[in-house]
């Protein structure tokens, strides 16, 4: 087979090309629903129910990451974006609309034009550009692709954060630090 | 590692290879059946026996006797609250929002149940053991907080929005201090996989001469006799139990953010509920209480050789039995302590819990630097 | 190739990336509700994740990418954060969450 799943994944469905071709619906389904949320979370009126469904997409850009071999970020998105973005979303509608009226309406007229720019022009070249993108792309040779399967990659996350990327994870932190502080005395009370 | 339930699926497959039907299904639905094999023994057995278990706690606490009647001792009588839930009419309030209704306590449930397939029951008895374990389990369990939310907001009532809003809070707040006493366990480990945490807790006898004296997480050093505590009364608040179970305060919001729901649904929500003290529990267990492992013995490696299945049934029980405990602590408090106001829960978490929980980090990460990562029983016993 | 070979292609991956990040523009230009943007926004960077993500498995076979997703990530919880900030304040100010009427500054 010329895909290669993280470890676990691997040790868990064994050799079966049943199974393997069940890991791949798995994924398939995995985007589909990202897409099929998203799509929601642009259009439907209800502002609540579009962040539910934002946490749905969220779900199938972690499942998506698992399947390129990256676990931990698969867990980091779910922390921070289930845990703490949907969470902070869902609090700031709660407390800004009336207990009961939480329908803010797109109007579709105002929808329009930015249909016609992203349909129109962006998505026609967006979308072309990356399959041709993708097809100029040289696959990588299969041994380096088990080879990067294999690799702990917790680990090597955890070394390149305090070795090549120190200087931008410092930046992080102190940008961290700057909107804890910032957030809580913008939203402080009167 | 990891293949433990893929081992399970090939040798259900392996059993049933000459019947008619069964003996040509495929792999992965014998995968899939396995996983909710582990399900239904584990995780809703628990949350039947833990309800039946916490009324007699409590009666034993106030001198009463408690459930009796159905069965030996009133042993069957979680079976016959589950019919009882399961027979009751459907019911959704008129005003409630029906998908937002439906879906929080499948929220709920997934983030509890999802949790149980990384718990290392024992050795050889783990779903999945993940290289990013203790990871998945924080993150999995992240799900029960928009579930309590959407559920309060969905049924449409203010009671059950106050305590939808404070239960979301209370957890969001509280997985700070409970990923920060995790750290000093990776930190002590160098992994994420909750199998080799566990496993690094155990004293390694090589012949007569005992050769490593690791002892449980708790013991290695000042700073994670702190943290074991931080993690449980964390893990008290994540769960929603006494002295913080404000979202479903009784006094003040009827039943909080459960009020509108009622039959399977909110047979639903208890079980996550249940479910969650376990896990939480189990996570205490593993991490700091030492798991599967029994104290001062490496019944791998021993004067006896012991049979594979007999070392695997004691480290089972060796685990339950921690992590029974623990549970059992959260019920006995659940009797003792008065509930805390709102003010005073925030208060602890980012005054109180906080600062501990920074500072145990950095002392066993001194510790780990000033003494090689020696525990102090291996200090004292001079390795 | 069959669909399910494609799902895990890298084709398939910048596929998807790419659609998020077109919903996630529609979205930005269409919605008048700030909190709406700002679900926008998140899906933009959720796409960028994803980019990187895939060609970090199907091209470089190195860790960088993920390293990047992970920078990602943390900026958008603080933007979350400060932004829905940001929106609490404003509602204060007009008891509104709605973007056009954050006009003071053109009187």
């Amino acid at each position: 087979m010329d895909v290669d799943f993280p470890r676990e994944i691997h040790d868990a469905i064994g050799d079966g090309a049943i199974m393997e071709n069940g890991m791949k619906l798995v994924l398939l389904l995995a985007q589909v629903m990202t897409l099929v949320s998203a799509l929601v979370v642009v259009l439907h009126p209800n502002i609540l129910y579009a962040t539910i469904f934002l946490l749905f997409s969220f779900l199938g850009v972690a499942v998506m990451f698992v399947f390129a071999g990256a676990d931990f970020l698969a867990g980091a998105q779910v922390i921070v974006y289930v845990g703490g973005v949907t969470i902070l979303v869902l609090f700031a509608i709660m407390l800004t609309q009336w207990l009961y009226e939480a329908k803010l309406k797109t109007t579709l007229m105002k929808g329009l034009i930015p249909f016609i720019v992203v349909m129109g022009a962006l998505g026609p070249i967006l979308i072309k550009e990356t399959l041709k993108l993708s097809d100029s792309v040289s696959a990588t040779p299969p041994e380096k692709m088990g080879e990067f399967a294999a690799l702990a990659k917790t680990q090597l996350i955890g070394q390149a954060l305090l070795g090549n990327y120190l200087l931008p994870f410092e930046a992080i932190t102190i940008l961290l630090l700057g909107a804890l502080v910032g957030a809580v005395w913008l939203a402080r009370p009167e | 590692m990891g293949s433990h339930s893929a081992a399970f699926a090939h040798s259900l497959q392996g059993w049933t290879a000459g019947l008619p039907i069964l003996g040509a299904t495929p792999l992965w639905i014998w995968a899939f059946l396995s996983a909710l094999l582990v399900i239904f023994l584990l995780a809703l057995p628990f949350g039947g026996i833990a309800t039946y278990v916490e009324r007699k706690v409590a009666a034993d606490i106030q001198d009463r006797i408690g459930p009796n009647r159905v069965g030996p001792i009133g042993l069957l009588q979680f079976f016959a609250d589950a019919v009882k839930m399961l027979a009751k009419e459907d019911f959704i309030p008129r005003g409630a929002d029906k998908f937002l209704y439906n879906l929080a306590p499948v929220l709920v449930v997934v983030g509890a149940c999802g949790a149980f397939a990384v718990l290392p029951l024992a050795k050889a008895l783990v779903g999945a053991d993940l290289n990013i374990g203790i990871f998945y389990l924080v993150a999995v369990t992240t799900l029960i907080a928009p579930g309590m939310l959407l559920g309060s907001w969905g049924s449409q009532n203010k009671w059950s929005l106050l305590g939808g809003l404070r239960g979301a809070a209370q957890i969001v707040s509280y997985e700070i201090p409970v990923a920060l006493s995790i750290l000093p366990v990776v930190l002590i480990s160098g992994t994420l996989q909750i199998g080799s945490i566990v496993e690094q807790q155990g004293w390694v006898w090589q012949g007569e001469m005992m050769k490593n004296y690791h002892f449980w997480n708790m013991f290695h050093n000042p700073f994670t006799m702190f943290s074991v505590f931080i993690l449980f009364v964390g893990g008290l608040a994540e769960t929603n139990r006494i002295p913080f179970d404000l979202p479903e305060a009784e006094s003040e919001l009827v039943s909080g953010f459960n009020t509108e729901f009622s039959g399977m649904r909110f047979g639903l929500y208890a079980l996550g509920e249940f479910c969650d003290v376990f896990v939480m529990s189990a996570m205490v267990t593993a991490l700091y209480l030492g798991g599967w492992q029994v104290p001062f013995l490496n019944l791998e490696n021993m004067w006896v050789t012991l049979p594979s299945g007999l070392i695997a049934i004691i480290h089972f029980s060796m685990f339950m039995a921690k992590t029974l405990f623990v549970v059992f602590i959260v019920m006995w408090l659940r009797w003792t302590l008065p509930r805390l106001r709102v003010d005073q829960l925030m208060g602890f978490c980012w005054k109180g819990l906080m600062p501990i929980a920074f500072f145990n980090v950095i002392g066993t990460a001194l510790w780990m630097w000033i003494f090689h990562g020696k525990s102090m029983m291996q200090l004292v016993m001079g390795q | 190739m069959n669909i399910l070979d494609w799902a895990t292609s890298l084709q398939a991956y910048l596929v998807v990336g790419t659609c998020l990040f077109l919903l996630g523009v529609f979205a930005v230009l269409s919605r008048r509700n700030t909190i709406g943007i700002l679900l926008g926004i998140e899906l933009i960077l959720n796409a960028a994740g994803i980019n990187f993500v895939a060609f970090s498995k199907f091209r470089a076979a190195a860790i960088d990418g993920q390293v990047f997703t992970l920078f990602v990530i943390l900026i958008a919880a603080a933007e979350a954060a400060v932004a829905l900030a940001v929106i609490l304040r404003f509602y204060r100010l007009k008891e509104t969450i709605n973007a056009d009427e954050a006009n003071i500054l053109r009187n």
